[in-house]
């Protein structure tokens, strides 16, 4: 501001006759004093009129301010504040496109895992019970043979399985009625004991003998009975072969998982 | 005395009457409230220098109040009216700061 330099004070409307710059404050204070206690006169009523309409003007547009929404505002000011209002909106609306993309690559690639995850659990079900490391349960029979007279070797069992697998069989176990139970997989191997009975994987077993098998029972059962078959075979060898149909068998013996030494999955060809 | 006792009594009216403003002054009302608040220091200022005239001050007041209003309606109808009205504001601002340090001056010696 001009402070030091009175000179260049704006122009006023008032008649400045320029006062000496050598005013005391008292004076100017004296007539502060004077003017406020002149006596009421036309001119100082209608400054004051005007000095109310002036404090009436201010205290109304600080309110109207307070409260105004966007009805006090120009056009101009309204169509940029729409403007910014619409920049925002489609920019906010790139955002959320950007989002929503994220999210469905994200869920995307997550329920693509998780199907596979699914897949390699039933996989890994499906040859655990085929390798004997899981415990079955389904419906199937169970070929209860009793062989009093110990006519019954291992090539009659070692065909009863085979045929029980033609049959469908899907996991088969061999057991004594009261004894050891063995899980029958692909590499098992059945042999004569030495005292009678038979060996199942270095199990000995003796009579009499139970299978149990899951699969179609029907199928299963239907296969043993044929003419020739090995109910035959066993009513020859004077042993009593019994097949029970069951909607529900468990077979609970398992096989250690094998842990092959030399043999790694070969990267798998395509085409 | 009597234009402090206006003020107030103004300020009181416009306080609890809660009046709205119209819409059509709704752009002019603020421009010609820092005008006449313009004027009032011009006069405050008058009356420290004794040259205080009431006729010359209801003049200045309702001209610059009607000046202030006819620039922002130019600038409305011309389509500059916000930046006009900054100008206007900034210019009567600069007059109001300069007639404060006068009066300042007048009353603290400083």
């Amino acid at each position: 501001m001009s402070d030091q330099t009175p000179g260049s004070e704006p122009v006023r409307e008032q008649p400045v006759s320029e006062p000496s710059r050598s005013d005391e404050g008292g004076i100017g204070r004296a007539r502060l004093l004077a003017a406020l206690r002149a006596k009421p006169s036309r001119g100082q009523l209608v400054a004051g009129v005007l000095c109310a309409l002036l404090g009436f003007a201010v205290a109304v547009q600080v309110r109207a301010n307070q409260d105004a929404g966007l009805s006090g505002l120009r056009q101009t000011d309204l169509v940029r504040i729409l403007d910014d209002v619409t920049e925002r909106a489609s920019r906010l609306q790139a955002e959320a496109r950007d989002l929503e993309d994220t999210k469905a690559k994200v869920s995307g690639g997550s329920s693509g895992s998780l199907a596979a995850l699914e897949e390699a659990r039933q996989r890994s079900q499906t040859l655990g019970i085929l390798a004997g490391t899981l415990a079955a349960e389904g419906p199937g029979i169970e070929l209860t043979i009793s062989d009093p007279e110990g006519q019954v070797g291992a090539d009659v069992l070692l065909d009863t399985l085979q045929e029980l697998r033609d049959a469908g069989g899907e996991a088969f176990e061999i057991s004594a009625v009261d004894g050891a139970r063995v899980r029958v997989i692909a590499s098992t191997y059945i042999s004569d004991g030495d005292n009678g009975g038979i060996v199942v994987d270095g199990v000995a077993l003796h009579s009499p003998y139970r299978i149990t098998v899951i699969g179609d029972s029907r199928t299963l059962a239907g296969a043993l009975d044929i003419p020739g078959g090995v109910l035959d075979v066993l009513g020859q060898s004077r042993a009593q072969g019994t097949v029970t149909q069951r909607t529900a068998v468990a077979i609970h013996s398992l096989r250690p998982t094998p842990t092959p030494q030399y043999a790694r999955p070969a990267p798998q060809k395509t085409g | 005395m009597i234009a402090v006792l206006g003020l107030v009594v103004g300020i009181v009216g416009g306080l609890f009457l809660e009046p709205t403003v119209p819409t059509g002054l709704q752009p002019y009302l603020p421009i010609a409230v820092v005008a006449a608040l313009d004027a009032v220091f011009g006069g405050l200022r008058a009356v420290l220098d004794g040259i205080f005239d009431d006729k010359v001050f209801v003049v200045s007041f309702v001209a610059n109040v009607l000046v202030a209003a006819l620039i922002v309606y130019l600038g409305d109808q011309l389509g500059v009216g916000s930046q006009l009205s900054t100008g206007v504001v900034v210019v009567l601002g600069i007059r109001i700061f300069s007639n404060a340090a006068a009066i300042r001056r007048h009353l603290f010696q400083a």
